[in-house]
């Protein structure tokens, strides 16, 4: 696998760099703790206007891997906040993350070129994995 | 006798169970006019709740039964021999309806009551599709914080952090909870057939807590103006039932994102409410129908069309009113009026 970005730029090896939206700390930290176990560089967003705040932020236009984001979060929601990141950064595959299992809202999710819809709880072998797959995608667009 | 108007004019003698159940159905019908109920127990419930519609109420028949207007006397008092007694005091066109008769009556009265509470009860759990998603949502979110941190406390041997994951764990823990205990207390059966005080700003909370579970997205804004101490008499799952239709119905027109104002307040012996959505609005044509039973434009499994019918009947049961002006592509407000408790 190509070094990643974020390793490039931060000078340290990690697998990646992964933006988490959500509004509950506490769901951002068990995120945070999950994928950094696993080697991944975390930033967090409380919702989508700090999202987008943080995506904009020094060098994460360009270090950013994966953006992991709820749906259901105050001032921008998920769906806006998703359809911003995808306008402005097209290449960084988003993964959504939700307490909703609801399959009609994950197919629509899907057709808008989301890599995934996980619903909470998920297990921590599937968040690594659904990373993992979603950076291998963003190597293949940076050929 | 002097008919002033094509009501049927009645007397209630007995305000106690049997005499409570005839005044509520007789409120409901629009081609009866109480003119009075009597107990002898100046605590009978059926006084009070006559007080709350300014019906004259009276611990003695004769106050009562003496007026020319009078078409029709039911006795639920449990006392046969009161229709005779009564007999050369009332006037020579009124009927006097006791024995079998009035005990029929009460029967037909009581199956009403229970065949419309069934009703509330089948619209409430159908409506609860509704919620199932925001449910799941609500509980899923904490359910992620215990499984995840209790896996990782099992590996973690700082103790600073295996506390303060302990104590997100519980706290997560005590959320689930809460949602349980907001859901089953909704979802059950009136418990109570009573009227009691009720608490206006008490049942919009409530109901505000059972209405957010209608919506995916949370970027609704709720705007409050609500004066203290409002209390109304009625059955407060009725009411409880009256406002999360009202604000599930608003926080959807507004598909996850607006302005939800809640006021509240009293004038001249009446408690006003108004909830105002800035959502998609109803068509003017639509606007004439909304309180029909089983008329709906929600998707079929996701309305019952009975939401807003058991709104007006509820409204209606205590002499309250419901008024309604929309706007497409502005919103939607309802305006409901009830008689305040005490009714000076």
């Amino acid at each position: 696998m190509t070094e990643s970005t974020a390793a490039m730029f931060s000078g340290h090896a990690t697998n990646g760099r992964v933006l988490i939206v959500d509004d509950e700390p506490d769901v951002r930290k068990v995120v945070r703790m999950t994928l950094e176990k696993a080697g991944y560089d975390v930033i967090e967003a409380e919702d989508g206007e700090k999202a987008i705040q943080a995506i904009n932020q020094g060098e994460n236009p360009l270090t950013l891997d994966v953006v992991i984001s709820d749906i259901r979060m105050p001032k921008i929601n998920g769906v806006e906040a998703i359809n911003y990141f995808q306008q402005q950064w097209p290449r960084v595959p988003i993964i959504v993350l939700t307490g909703f299992p609801d399959m009609e809202m994950a197919t629509g999710f899907l057709k808008k070129g989301i890599v995934d819809y996980l619903v909470k709880p998920v297990e921590k072998e599937k968040l690594i994995g659904a990373v993992s797959k979603a950076i291998q995608q963003r190597e293949i667009h940076r050929l | 006798m002097t008919v002033s108007d094509s009501h049927s004019h009645i007397i209630i003698l007995g305000a106690g169970k049997g005499g409570t159940a005839l005044l509520e159905s007789f409120l409901n019908l629009p081609g009866v006019r109480v003119l009075g109920i009597a107990d002898k127990n100046p605590a009978a419930p059926g006084l009070k709740l006559a007080q709350l519609h300014h019906i004259p109420t009276s611990q003695h028949p004769l106050d009562l039964i003496q007026k020319n207007d009078i078409h029709l006397i039911v006795n639920v008092t449990g006392d046969p021999t009161l229709p005779a007694l009564l007999q050369p005091y009332t006037n020579p066109g009124t009927e006097v309806l006791g024995g079998s008769a009035s005990k029929v009556l009460w029967e037909l009265i009581q199956h009403q009551i229970h065949v419309q509470s069934q009703l509330f009860q089948a619209e409430k759990l159908a409506g609860f599709g509704t919620f199932a998603s925001g449910i799941a949502h609500d509980i899923n979110n904490p359910l992620y914080v215990i499984l995840a941190m209790a896996e990782a406390i099992q590996e973690e041997t700082d103790i600073t952090e295996i506390r303060q994951q302990a104590v997100s764990i519980h706290e997560a823990a005590k959320r689930i909870q809460t949602i349980s205990q907001d859901i089953t207390q909704y979802a059950r059966a009136s418990r109570s057939q009573e009227f009691v005080q009720v608490h206006i700003d008490k049942q919009l909370n409530e109901a505000l807590k059972i209405a957010r579970f209608a919506t995916k997205f949370q970027d609704i804004t709720i705007d409050k103006h609500c004066q203290d101490g409002l209390v109304i008499y009625a059955k407060p799952e009725e009411i409880l039932q009256v406002f999360v239709n009202l604000l599930t119905n608003a926080i959807q027109a507004m598909e996850g994102k607006g302005t939800l104002t809640l006021s509240t307040e009293k004038q001249d012996g009446y408690v006003h409410v108004a909830i105002t959505d800035t959502g998609c609005g109803i068509p003017s044509e639509n606007l004439q129908k909304i309180f029909d039973p089983f008329f709906t434009t929600k998707a079929v499994g996701k309305g019952t069309g009975l939401g807003l019918y058991n709104v007006r009947t509820i409204v209606r049961k205590y002499q309250g009113e419901l008024e309604v002006e929309s706007a497409i592509g502005k919103g939607t407000k309802f305006r409901l009026v009830f008689p305040c408790f005490p009714s000076n």
